[in-house]
């Protein structure tokens, strides 16, 4: 693997990879920043942390361009995904500032601070890049890493276990219920479920022939909306105002159905009327 | 090339830092901030290969580990808040001042 | 292919002293126990064996510090070089594990309430679910493994030889902390919104540590703090990315403790925190903060000392100043305490400016001195109680003198030595790092210190006058005593007045240990 990229044959090669990708990571980076929807910003971190893959691999790390693969972007960023769906994929954040003139000191502070930076290392006399040839020769690069990682930084490495235990017994603090009353029995259900109002199954959703979305609540008989007909976590999700798939409010939506129904109901009559008049 | 990369480095750090600043959902400053943890380690892979030693390398691969065990962490304590208030905004958070 | 049998004969096996890292490994193992407490014992015995098991491992961690520090072979490093047990690092830890008996006390409090921690962290506050495990009388034991494993990770902070250590370090003692500032039984919003702050805050810190040690270990091609240090004498070039390495990782050190401009975390962890991890972080976080802070600038940058030099007057300066001027508004016990401690940090910054002996002894003899004091006036805290919990307005306080003499003269005798009043041992410690920073040549911010005393003396006096000249409330707060964090007021009480009257012995100790300096 280490063979791959050797320094100088690809140089071309690498300035090539190295400009495509740097434009494409800071672009999804400030874009990142920029976007309202938490979802896009997920996303576009993926795309700064798949090409920084790219560059480790450039880079003469193979071992750690996979690793950032399945662990930054397989695991912790679908970690970060997994509670943006939690917290609602549309959950956009408004952009009203609520300390005046912020948004823009912190953008001259950040290119103040790049420019120092970038000035910096444009002053700092490099030495020559050696390569990891010699360093990955000895039996490849996760072999060299592995020396390491097993003599020279054994103990940090025995101290991220204490980590490692610390995140799994947080997330179990913050997370785990424990069952304070006992389970009811499925006698207990059933009994609680004929005493109560309604022993039938609740309705159904709405889903008629221009709708399928759980969220559209079902006709009565009268026409009204049934409440019980949506689950009470989706109706509160949407914040008890969910429109329908054309962007009406849910009572005109429902009125529009009821319409329709009625007027493919009284053609319906119509229809076997005049069937009936024929056979007559 | 080691140059070209700091200075990439340095930028998506920045970028990061500005949208630690700028940014009120909690969830988005702390993508932030593996966006500047990223940075550093694309500044500690190519260090790696400017010395010829793999330091770098492990630095960046300890690093990793850690944020992994500080994402879950950090967005144990951002659920725990979210579903008291159900709000992930920082700007909702303001109960404790002066 | 055998790559496998390749490796296994190619790695040497690393030598580890345990020996030397025992009181380190005791803690962690303590912690470990405790989590196999939590997983296997029924939940009726678990307290108990949780509070055995850690006053154990802090005990006998602490003894083997002790036995470390007279058993009198020579320093070196252990672990593969990652860790350096020296004179001033068994100082710190020892000194650690102290106050992290004290705090222990202080979470273990049962007296006062079932719990000073939340009975459910999981269950929404104010919802049905968390009033029935309120009822029902469960308590989260978790904390006292994830205390264990803060208290394992301080202990590592102020003795890691190598940056990366010294971040894996970082991280163990915030991650337990950022949980258990959320875990607070009263006002719980109010936690919640603590824990998430501190979080963000210290994540985006140890993203600039981190990057000031990418920059460190390009300028050095290494992260070990004596390779830098001999980098820096070799004036290898590329001092650009020295100097802004040093910048950065001065801010990721210099947030742990508190310092201005990155104090604003402090007074809302503080106040939001239950009261006995506030103490656990205003005293054993702030000495290992420091103790890290020491060890990175009199090891690794002591060669660059002219150039970090302005950079942390200008801190330490501000840091006195602020800290002092911003108490003065505070109206929430805690929150005053928080600005206090963020003032004493200024001082002990002075002590790091001096880089000589004397400021390495004077700065260990302080931290040791605050940390008892501070924990001592964060246990009377938890103790001056309301219907809703901990009577956190200082208007709640008013008369406590008239009515419980003994625990507001207590309180009165900590915010004294917080002062610096002679007598008490904040004047002694004070005395201490002034002389140095003096010796050190520090002068100008010898003044700015004592003028920095003279304002926070004024809101301590206040509180003081507060306490014994103003007529208590009818419906004030009741004073609940209770064995445990009456010994920790008890503790923090006599040291404060014994380190103040007679100083010596404890500023031998600290000077015996500052002589053998820091290992390499």
């Amino acid at each position: 693997m280490s063979g791959v990229v050797a320094a100088g044959a690809h140089q071309t090669g690498e300035s090539v990879i190295f400009w495509v990708l740097a434009v494409a990571s800071v672009a999804a980076a400030l874009g990142m920043i920029l976007v309202r929807k938490v979802v896009y910003s997920a996303l576009l971190l993926a795309v700064v942390m798949l090409s920084l893959a790219v560059f480790y691999a450039v880079n003469e790390a193979p071992f750690l361009a996979f690793v950032q693969v399945i662990v930054y972007t397989g695991a912790v960023l679908m970690l970060f995904l997994f509670v943006v769906m939690v917290v609602g994929v549309s959950s956009t954040e408004s952009m009203v500032e609520t300390i005046r003139g912020q948004r823009v000191a912190a953008a001259v502070a950040g290119i103040a601070f790049v420019a120092l930076l970038i000035l910096g290392f444009g002053h700092a006399t490099l030495p020559a890049t050696t390569g990891l040839k010699d360093a990955n020769a000895a039996g490849g690069n996760v072999l060299g890493l592995a020396r390491l990682i097993f003599t020279k930084y054994v103990f940090a490495f025995e101290v991220t276990s204490a980590l490692l235990i610390t995140a799994a017994l947080g997330a179990m603090v913050l997370a785990h219920r424990e069952r304070i009353t006992p389970k009811p029995t499925q006698r207990q259900l059933s009994e609680a479920r004929i005493r109560s109002d309604r022993v039938s199954p609740l309705p159904p959703p709405g889903t008629y022939a221009r709708h399928n979305a759980v969220d559209m609540p079902a006709l009565l008989p009268d026409g009204t909306v049934s409440e019980l007909s949506v689950s009470p976590v989706i109706a509160r999700r949407r914040g008890g105002t969910h429109e329908d798939l054309h962007g009406e409010l849910p009572e005109v939506a429902a009125k529009h159905e009821a319409t329709t129904l009625r007027a493919v109901v009284e053609r319906q009559v119509e229809v076997d009327s005049k069937v009936e008049e024929k056979e007559k | 090339m080691t140059g070209h990369y700091l200075v990439l480095s340095a930028i998506l750090f920045t970028i990061g830092g500005v949208g630690v600043l700028i940014r009120r959902n909690a969830i988005v400053i702390f993508m932030c901030v593996e966006l500047m943890l990223n940075a550093t380690n694309l500044a500690f892979v190519s260090f790696s290969r400017m010395h010829g030693t793999l330091d770098g390398q492990i630095i960046a691969f300890f690093v990793m580990v850690v944020a992994a065990a500080e994402v879950v962490v950090g967005l144990a304590i951002i659920m725990a808040i979210f579903r008291s208030r159900k709000s992930s905004s920082v700007d909702d958070a303001n109960l404790l001042k002066y | 292919m055998t790559p496998g049998i390749i490796a296994a004969a190619d790695i040497p096996a690393p030598h580890l002293e345990y020996g030397r890292l025992a009181p380190i490994l005791i803690v962690l193992g303590a912690a470990s126990v405790g989590v196999l407490i939590e997983a296997f014992a029924p939940r009726e015995y678990r307290y108990w064996a949780q509070v055995q098991v850690a006053l154990l491992g802090l005990v006998g961690a602490f003894a083997w510090t002790i036995a470390l520090s007279m058993s009198g072979t020579p320093h070196h490093v252990a672990a593969m070089g990652a860790i350096g047990i020296d004179g001033p690092t068994l100082f710190i830890q020892g000194t650690i594990l102290v106050l992290a008996l004290l705090s222990l006390l202080l979470v273990a409090e049962r007296r006062h309430e079932a719990s000073p921690f939340t009975a459910q962290a999981s269950s929404v506050p104010g919802s049905a679910e968390e009033r029935e495990s309120l009822v029902a009388g469960i308590t989260q034991t978790e904390v006292f493994p994830l205390l264990l494993f803060a208290v394992g990770g301080m202990l590592i902070f102020p003795a890691a030889n190598d940056l990366l250590t010294m971040f894996v370090a970082l991280e163990v003692l915030s991650l337990p902390l950022y949980l258990l500032c959320g875990l607070a039984r009263r006002r719980r919003l109010l936690s919640q919104e603590a824990a998430v702050k501190y979080f963000l805050l210290g994540a985006f810190s140890s993203a600039f540590f981190l990057y000031g040690t990418a920059l460190l270990y390009g300028y050095a091609g290494s992260v070990r703090l004596s390779d830098i240090s001999a980098a820096i004498s070799k004036q290898a070039g590329g001092e650009p990315l020295l100097l802004a390495g040093v910048a950065l990782l001065s801010v990721g050190l210099l947030f742990k403790m508190g310092a201005v401009p990155f104090h604003v975390w402090k007074p809302d962890v503080y106040q939001g925190a239950p009261t006995a991890i506030t103490a656990l972080m205003a005293s054993c976080t702030l000495v290992s903060a420091v103790g890290g802070i020491l060890r990175v600038f009199y090891v690794g940058f002591e060669t660059l000392r002219w150039d970090w030099r302005p950079m942390m007057w200008a801190v330490a300066i501000l840091t006195m100043l602020v800290g002092a001027i911003v108490a003065i508004t505070q109206t929430d016990v805690k929150r005053m305490l928080a600005y206090s401690s963020v003032a004493h940090g200024g001082f002990l910054l002075t002590g790091v400016i001096a880089t000589n002996k004397a400021g390495l002894s004077g700065t260990l003899f302080y931290l040791a001195a605050y940390g008892f004091t501070t924990v001592g006036a964060f246990a009377v805290i938890t103790m001056v109680r309301d219907a809703g919990g901990e009577a956190g307005h200082l208007s709640r306080w008013a008369g406590l003198g008239k009515r419980e003499p003994l625990l507001a003269g207590t309180f009165a005798l900590f915010l004294l030595a917080f002062a610096g009043i002679p007598l008490t041992s904040g004047f002694t410690g004070k005395f201490a790092v002034f002389q140095a920073a003096v010796a050190g040549g520090a002068t100008p911010l010898v003044i700015v210190g004592v003028l920095s005393s003279a304002i926070a003396a004024f809101f301590y006096v206040r509180v003081i006058v507060l306490m014994f000249f103003s007529d208590p409330a009818a419906d004030g707060p009741a004073v609940v005593f209770s064995p445990t964090s009456t010994a920790a007021v008890a503790v923090g009480a006599l040291v404060t007045v014994v380190l103040g009257v007679i100083p010596g012995p404890a500023l031998h100790l600290a000077q015996s240990a500052a002589n053998q300096l820091f290992v390499r």
